[in-house]
């Protein structure tokens, strides 16, 4: 078995995998559109009625729609970054230039200085500093980077031992997955409900608990949701005997 | 000294010339006109008529020891000629010479300061660690801070202005000056992209 040999049948393409993956390249198949999800099922199928596996071609497949899954990832991410990922050439170049030039710029300049150096040599300076006694002030006024005074304040905080914080105005939070569990199962015995509903007023350590309450209803088959826009609404209904196996997450 | 500041002098009071003379003897640094008017209790006028004086008497070739106005002040400074002597009579010559490295990281600290390690490194292309540290040792850049991301930033010393006979910072010449003609840097340009071009094989950049 080839993977070319795996026929697919979907909501907006039918044909051979490999037509697929190559219409995909060349973005005549909307990737966005393209529920990957339906062609792993199909791929699951197909393996099925083979009944046996061949770990080759299923290495390459899953090759392949871990690619597609990735690229399908980043078009779904908003493409503010894709300015910084590739500087044009013309672009590369010119800010080299500006660098090599300033680099030239300096390297004369300091051809220079070495010219003023040498013309200086021989010119010798009074070395020694003033006898203690004479100067002004026996510290010599120091031209550091910080103020001392910074300095001593922070030692001075050091020193000091901090009061102990209490801690009794905080109660740890805990939120189960059981009880967001028993929470959706109640809404769900209407028949469907909306997320928003469900966690309506709660604070984000109880939003994210229900959602792995949601995840661990849709494992155990009992609800299932939708969602249609990124950051929209979800919709979970129960699952009736036989609704249609879809994750919309794609 | 200035030749404009010679002229419509008054006449050099002999005790000021005396006093400020052995100010100048005394002084490790150079001492400003300001400074030397301030300890001498002096009119600036005066003060700097004096200098006017100790500048004839301490030129060139009439005493081996010169006055000069270095690093915004006054010095006296060795005659040159002078100079195989006192290196027989001390040990260490003068000042070493500079390598290309601490020469350009020196012209970098010059006309850029106060600038930053990272931005030397970044403009030479290598790492100015050793050069920077040679130069901080022998005097010739300090410390000024700090830069707003924490990076030490580095000046230019009184030392160095003496060392390479320049009054001020001022009177290194514009940087400007030898940058390449338009015509040159159209050159560069033009084979910075040709190699660009051979690189990437004539092909734009490709989809990973």
């Amino acid at each position: 078995m080839t993977l070319p040999a795996l026929d697919l049948d979907l909501e907006i393409f039918s044909g051979p995998f490999d037509l697929l993956l190559a219409l995909v390249l060349r973005e005549e198949v909307d990737l966005l559109e393209l529920e990957l999800a339906d062609v792993v099922l199909a791929y699951l199928d197909h393996l099925e009625g083979r009944g046996e596996l061949d770990l080759e071609t299923a290495t390459e497949f899953i090759v392949l729609i871990a690619a597609l899954l990735e690229l399908k990832s980043r078009l779904m991410l908003a493409e503010d970054d894709e300015e910084l990922l590739d500087i044009e050439p013309g672009e590369a170049a010119e800010e080299l230039l500006e660098r090599m030039l300033q680099a030239r710029r300096y390297r004369s300049a300091s051809t220079h200085l070495l010219e003023l150096f040498a013309r200086e040599a021989g010119v010798r300076f009074r070395g020694a500093p003033l006898p203690a006694r004479l100067r002004k002030s026996i510290v010599p006024a120091g031209e550091g980077s910080q103020d001392p005074a910074v300095l001593g304040q922070a030692m001075g905080r050091l020193l000091r031992m901090p009061p102990t914080i209490s801690l009794r105005h905080i109660s740890t939070q805990r939120v189960t997955v059981a009880e967001r569990l028993h929470h959706l199962r109640g809404l769900l015995r209407r028949g469907r409900f909306s997320f928003e509903e469900a966690v309506r007023g709660e604070d984000r350590m109880t939003v994210a608990v229900t959602v792995f309450a949601l995840l661990e209803l849709y494992k155990r088959g009992e609800a299932h949701w939708e969602q249609h826009e990124s950051f929209g609404d979800i919709a979970v209904h129960a699952v009736a005997a036989a609704a249609p196996l879809r994750a919309s997450a794609g | 000294m200035s030749e404009d500041l010679v002229e419509d002098l008054p006449e050099p009071d002999l005790a000021l010339v005396y006093t400020i003379e052995a100010l100048l003897f005394l002084a490790p640094d150079p001492l400003s006109a300001q400074e030397l008017a301030d300890a001498t209790e002096a009119e600036e006028m005066a003060v700097i008529a004096s200098l006017a004086t100790l500048a004839e008497r301490y030129a060139p070739g009439r005493s081996g020891i010169h006055l000069r106005e270095l690093g915004g002040g006054f010095t006296f400074a060795s005659d040159p000629e002078t100079e195989d002597a006192a290196r027989r009579l001390f040990s260490r010559p003068r000042a070493s010479a500079l390598t290309p490295a601490q020469a350009e990281t020196l012209a970098i600290v010059a006309y850029l300061q106060p600038v930053s390690r990272p931005e030397i490194t970044r403009i030479r292309g290598v790492s100015a660690d050793s050069a920077a540290s040679t130069l901080l040792e022998r005097g010739l850049v300090e410390e000024s801070g700090r830069s707003q991301f924490g990076a030490v930033l580095y000046r230019t010393t009184t030392q160095f202005l003496k060392l390479f006979g320049l009054r001020s910072i001022d009177e290194l010449p514009d940087v400007a000056q030898w940058d390449p003609s338009p015509e040159e840097q159209a050159e560069l340009r033009e084979r910075l992209l040709r190699a660009g071009e051979a690189r990437a094989g004539g092909d734009p950049p490709g989809v990973e």
